[in-house]
């Protein structure tokens, strides 16, 4: 029995035109004109209750958007949504003590007061009495490693800190379902491993689904063992973190530093040639024969740096789209 | 359900006493900005040299005594009555912070009511102490009210208040559909200036005028309970009942403007 | 003049973000109408069945009124818009950006927006001051023309200190970014002229905060009543206050950049 399930889902906005320079200001004035944009298109997926499930998707591919109409933050233009068994903008009680929403940098907790004090607050709102409350509060704050900090006011946490005591906050209610808009943006390494840690260690102990908004690829690899690919409003694919890896990013990215690069045409054999930066070069090199072209370059040309990475998502997610859909 | 009724009651007691002492922490971080506010409604004071002066007051008979009590009063009044939610709540719409709320079993107009409360038991102090120092210069001036018509003038004021509040609530739904709400308060503004009796006392009006602006809200939530405090007579039965209606017509107005506001909201994008 | 030019720039882009709103226009003449019979509806209620309030006529009043309502404007036109931003500066650490840019900080912070939704406010003040003038039966010699403008040009100078000084306090206290609130609401004893306060009142608003000059002096020169003294007095507290300001910001200048990290 799925606990959440998107059957159709779109969402179409209307903007403003205006052209720029006085003209266009006079002119927006008087004569106002505006446009559709499609946010989200005929987006179809079910989620099974203790899923972690990942959103992936460069920005302003319609993650966010997704996200709020499963929160019934907003109303969809076209299809249906439902989660754990409510429709989401009907916003009742019943469903929203179900649910927590966290988004990355943005702040619910009250900036100039301590974590508690919010937490106080939350508690009475959800109708948590005060012992249950302290229990789960110690609970959450040994996962998250927080002792003091939640006596300082918030401004004076790090972002890191920060995003913690908001977790710990958005989960006070023991909801059964966890939307995370970007959850780790901004925050450093160490922070990011952390807030990942805790939330699979999270979703063991108390079986939670988790839905992870991300355009960092480092978190989805840790977490979700499935994805949701969003591209331009559309689902490009759904299905095995492995898979998607696999099948999009066959690739791997060298970038290596000479001391005098021949013209592009040099590496033909090697791999696909993306730039050249005065010195700097990049080069796509499948992943099968990544070792061996390795070891050509390194003894063909003297290279004083070189680098492997994985492709950033949004390449991968680019030459995608060129390819036509994934399913 | 009479059990479950009792529960629901404590659940509110219980988030109405976290609620207001959380925004009161919060505020009293904002003392000095909240001083100077109190201080910024020296309005009626002001006015209160102007009319010690004039010879219409002495025409209409009020005297320099009456003058003082009255437009103190007013100025305490004026104090406990300010309305800012529809600033808070169109730069929390802006900023986005009005989904977390939305997402929260509780109404997020308490919220806003509880961070006004607040801000009032805030201010307390500064207001008293300015009164203390205007008794300072004017000590003709102090005058103590009888405590039965202090207790009915504090309750006045908070009925005021909540009308005022209400009042604001139904332009403040607004915000869902222009960002001009702001705005249109501060439009709003001007006949309560002029006609709730905080620049001028009600007595002093034409009679057609008077008529007219007793007809409006605004001096239900200025001049009546300032007049209370003052120890002058009033029309108690009257203030109440215009209060009263005011109220029955707006509330139901404010809550539905919010039903329809939050369905444009979800429907233009939280 | 290279600060003309800069500042036709500056006012061109706040315009085009102040005319996105077409009901502003609506609204912000409603609120200029509205203050001014508000204001009109007062003052007769002050002047009762008699004909002076403070040894000034009805229309004679007026004149002091209109010099409130331009007063206004200009505030809200130039005044407001640009002096609460520094507040905004100091808080989010932008002020830097103002500093090294290669004009001067004073001028920048000043002059950088223009608000449209104050001329109304600015015209009626104008038309107001004419018109009761004219009923108070003033004659617009070249002499008190000239005296007028100048103990205009001073009471916008005045105004503009005042603000700018209070303003730029918030380079040590960011938490007390309102006193301009505070300065506006005293200011609103302009409205009067200052014979109609007690006397108490009257020396502070001449000696402490200088509302005398910024309404009451300028209308008895477009009235005819202007005497040397005064103008000269005028004149010599908008420069008094005008260097003052420039002080007082090289002062807080050197403050923030030697306590900013």
């Amino acid at each position: 029995m799925p606990i959440i399930s998107a059957r159709g889902l779109s969402k179409t906005y209307r903007v403003a035109d205006k052209q720029p320079g006085l003209g266009g200001t006079l002119r927006h004035f008087f004569a106002r004109r505006s446009r559709d944009v499609q946010a989200v298109s005929d987006v179809n997926f079910t989620i099974e209750p203790g899923e972690i499930v990942g959103f992936l998707g460069p920005n302003g591919a319609g993650k966010t958007t997704t996200l709020k109409m499963l929160t019934g933050l907003i109303h969809p233009s076209a299809g249906e949504v439902e989660v754990a068994g409510c429709v989401p903008f009907r916003r009742q009680a019943g469903f929203l003590r179900q649910i927590t929403l966290v988004m990355g940098q943005k702040q619910q907790l009250i900036w100039d007061l301590p974590p508690l004090d919010s937490l106080r607050v939350n508690a009475a709102v959800y109708g948590i009495d005060d012992s249950e409350a302290k229990r789960r509060i110690d609970e959450l704050a040994g996962m998250l490693d927080l002792g003091e900090e939640l006596t300082r006011p918030v401004r004076k946490l790090s972002l890191g800190q920060r995003m913690k005591a908001e977790l710990l906050a958005a989960l006070l209610h023991r909801p059964a379902v966890l939307f995370l808009d970007e959850p780790t943006l901004g925050l450093d390494v160490n922070a990011q491993a952390r807030v990942r840690e805790f939330l699979a260690d999270y979703n063991r102990r108390h079986g939670a689904t988790v839905l992870l908004t991300s355009h960092y690829m480092a978190d989805i690899t840790a977490l979700c063992r499935r994805v949701l690919l969003i591209h331009q409003g559309r689902l490009f694919y759904d299905g095995s973190l492995d898979g998607l890896t696999e099948r999009l990013a066959p690739h791997r990215e060298v970038r290596f530093e000479l001391r005098d690069p021949p013209p592009a045409a040099a590496f033909a054999s090697y791999g696909t040639f993306e730039s050249q930066d005065g010195q700097q070069l990049r080069l796509l090199v499948p992943r099968s024969e990544l070792t061996a072209t390795v070891g050509r370059l390194l003894a063909d040309f003297d290279v004083l740096d070189l680098e492997v990475s994985d492709p950033p998502i949004e390449e991968i997610i680019g030459r995608l789209f060129r390819q036509g859909a994934v399913s | 359900m009479r059990g479950s009724r009792r529960l629901r009651f404590a659940r509110g007691w219980r988030i109405a006493r976290v609620l207001l002492s959380t925004q009161y922490a919060y505020m009293l971080e904002y003392r000095a900005e909240i001083a100077l506010w109190a201080l910024s409604g020296v309005l009626p004071l002001i006015m209160l040299g102007v009319w010690s002066g004039s010879e219409a007051a002495g025409g209409l008979g009020l005297s320099p005594e009456r003058l003082s009590r009255y437009f103190l009063s007013a100025f305490v009044v004026r104090q406990f009555t300010i309305v800012w939610l529809v600033h808070v709540f169109e730069e929390d719409a802006l900023q986005g912070r009005l989904s977390p709320y939305l997402l929260q079993p509780l109404h997020p107009l308490w919220r806003y009511l509880a961070s006004h409360l607040s801000e009032q038991a805030t201010r307390l102090p500064f207001v008293v102490l300015i009164m203390a120092i205007f008794f300072l210069f004017q000590p003709a001036a102090f005058w103590l009210p009888s405590p039965g018509g202090f207790l009915l003038a504090v309750v006045a004021i908070h009925l005021a208040f909540l009308l005022r509040f209400l009042f604001q609530t139904v332009i403040t739904m607004l915000c869902f559909w222009t960002e001009r709400a702001a705005a249109l308060e501060r439009l709003l503004l001007i006949p309560y200036l002029f006609l709730s009796g905080l620049v001028a006392p009600l007595e002093a009006f034409p009679e057609g005028v008077r008529a007219f602006a007793l007809l409006t809200p605004f001096p239900a939530m200025l001049s009546f309970p300032a007049q209370l405090l003052a120890g002058e007579p009033v029309d108690l039965a009257g203030g109440l009942i215009t209060i009263g209606v005011w109220a029955a017509l707006l509330l139901p107005l404010a809550l539905w403007l919010w039903q329809a506001g939050l369905r444009r909201y979800s429907a233009m994008g939280a | 003049m290279r600060n003309l030019r800069l500042l036709r720039r500056f006012w061109a882009t706040s315009l085009a973000a102040d005319l996105e709103y077409q009901v502003n226009v609506l609204i912000e003449l409603l609120a200029v109408g509205g203050n001014l019979a508000g204001s009109l509806f007062v003052l007769s209620l002050l002047f009762g069945q008699g004909g002076s309030l403070g040894g000034w006529s009805w229309e004679e009043a007026l004149v002091v009124l209109g010099l409130y309502t331009l007063l206004d404007g200009i505030t809200s036109t130039v005044l407001q818009p640009n002096l609460s931003t520094i507040v905004t500066h100091v808080r989010e650490g932008t002020l830097d950006f103002v500093l090294l840019k290669p004009v001067d900080s004073q001028f920048w912070l000043s002059a950088r927006t223009f608000s449209p939704w104050g001329l109304p406010g600015v015209a009626a003040g104008l038309a107001l001051i004419v018109v009761a003038a004219a009923q108070a039966g003033a004659r617009p010699d070249g002499a008190s023309v000239v005296a007028a403008l100048v103990l205009l040009l001073s009471s916008t100078l005045i105004l503009y200190s005042l603000w700018f000084v209070l303003a730029a306090t918030s380079i040590w206290f960011v938490k007390v970014w309102n006193a301009t609130e505070v300065l506006r609401a005293a200011l609103v004893a302009g409205r009067y002229p200052v014979s109609a306060y007690p006397v108490a009142l009257r020396t502070f608003f001449t000696f402490v905060l200088p509302v005398a000059f910024l309404t009451t002096v300028p209308a008895e020169a477009i009235l005819g009543r202007g005497s040397a003294p005064w103008l000269l007095a005028s004149l010599a507290v908008a420069a008094f206050c005008l260097l003052g300001s420039r002080k007082f910001w090289q002062f807080a200048l050197r403050f923030y950049t030697s306590a900013s990290s």
